[in-house]
């Protein structure tokens, strides 16, 4: 039986490096397509993605297993999203209203689009920051709605709507053949 | 409807891009100097190895304290020597010394049981010894500098520059301990700000977002500390 994540980021706070290996690959690929998806910039992706693993080195004396170890390392992820964006002058909650990428109109992009999982790419790329970020959280962290609301600091109800929305508008563009 | 199986089936048809390799070995690296800079943790003894460390402790200031009896009576012993070989010496010069009372005459210097209040004194043979011995220490930590700063090298392809895990911990430490809480904390970068010290500011700044990644800090609070 694989150990908890817990009890790994507990063994690598005594010193135990070989613990946080196995951590981090356990989280690697879910959390660097979480960062990869919501800011859609590979190299300022690979940045953030090793921040957040750097700050969980460096936070590490301070580790209590409160909750998940996944909600701690998501919402570690998400503050230094969360930055980012506010270094681009962009903020979540403006963006948690209309889309930030308009519909591609172009015939060849919409020929191309025709392919289902294309089509499910351009609409995860046209959700809202915030509705993107639940999808994500919930998809790539396998988060609850409550531990989405707990990572991001919005009420339980709004992250639910964020989480409904996204779902129906991935749902209307993968239903759109 | 929060969960649709289609919508998750289809996202995981989707390419599983994954972290590139110098990334994943930048990061353990890290992880693991981090751990390899801290002194491995004690273990508990128990049993009959309980005693073994008061032991160990009682035994090493035992011997402490021999050496350092020895090596002043090794010096008195040259002082007496010289005091009574040199011919040059006469008498009313060694009365004319008041600056060295602690320092009897001969008969008394051989006394077995030499007075406590010259064992207290810092010996200062051992500390000529200490500083002879330091530049010893130095080879013994070339290659572990070297070993660090091959996985400083594999670190900094992906990241510039950044201060040692350990000098940053540190740090966050002592200005975790100066406040009580996040919240005060934050005060306190935002007084700095307050007041113009916005360098202070930064490096605060930055320090707390180490200290507690985890800690949301509110759109009020961030329009403090925030450079504008």
């Amino acid at each position: 039986m694989e150990a908890p994540d817990e009890e790994l980021m507990l063994a690598y706070r005594g010193g135990d490096a070989g613990a946080f290996e196995t951590l981090y690959k356990r989280h690697r690929g879910g959390l660097y397509r979480f960062v990869l998806r919501a800011i859609k910039q590979r190299s300022s992706a690979e940045e953030l993605f090793q921040e957040v693993w750097i700050r969980v080195i460096e936070a590490r004396n301070r580790y209590a297993p409160q909750a998940r170890f996944t909600t701690w390392l998501y919402t570690i992820a998400h503050n230094l999203l969360v930055d980012h964006w506010r270094r681009k002058g962009l903020s979540l909650v403006q963006l948690d209203e209309e889309p930030a990428v308009a519909a591609p109109d172009n015939p060849a992009r919409q020929a191309e689009a025709r392919e289902t999982l294309a089509r499910l790419v351009h609409a995860i790329e046209a959700l809202p920051a915030a509705q993107r970020e639940a999808f994500l959280l919930h998809e790539e962290g396998g988060l609850s709605v409550a531990e989405i609301a707990a990572v991001t600091g919005a009420g339980e109800e709004a992250a639910k709507s964020r989480l409904r929305y996204a779902m129906a508008k991935l749902k209307a563009a993968v239903d759109e053949n | 409807m929060t969960d649709d199986p289609k919508i998750s089936q289809r996202y995981r048809e989707l390419p599983r891009e994954e972290p590139p390799r110098h990334v994943d070995e930048a990061i353990l690296a890290a992880a693991r100097r981090a751990v390899v800079s801290r002194p491995a943790p004690l273990v508990v003894p128990s049993g009959r190895r309980r005693w073994y460390f008061p032991l160990a402790a009682a035994a090493i200031i035992v011997l402490a304290v021999a050496v350092t009896i020895h090596v002043e009576r090794q010096e008195l012993d040259a002082e007496v020597f010289e005091a009574v070989t040199s011919p040059k010496a006469p008498p009313e010069e060694k009365v004319a010394q008041p600056e060295r009372p602690a320092e009897p005459a001969s008969p008394r210097v051989f006394a077995p049981d030499p007075k406590p209040q010259r064992q207290v004194e810092p010996p200062a043979p051992q500390a000529e010894q200490s500083r002879q011995q330091a530049p010893a220490a130095v080879p013994q930590a070339k290659p572990e500098a070297s070993k660090r700063e091959a996985l400083m090298r594999e670190e900094a392809r992906a990241r510039a520059s950044r201060e040692p895990d350990t000098v940053s911990g540190a740090l966050g430490a002592r200005l975790s301990s100066t406040y009580a809480s996040p919240e005060q904390w934050l005060q306190g970068i935002a007084d700095l700000r307050r007041q113009g010290r916005h360098d202070e500011a930064d490096k605060a700044l930055a320090e707390f977002r180490r200290t507690y990644p985890d800690y949301k800090i509110s759109e009020a609070m961030l329009e403090k500390v925030e450079k504008k």
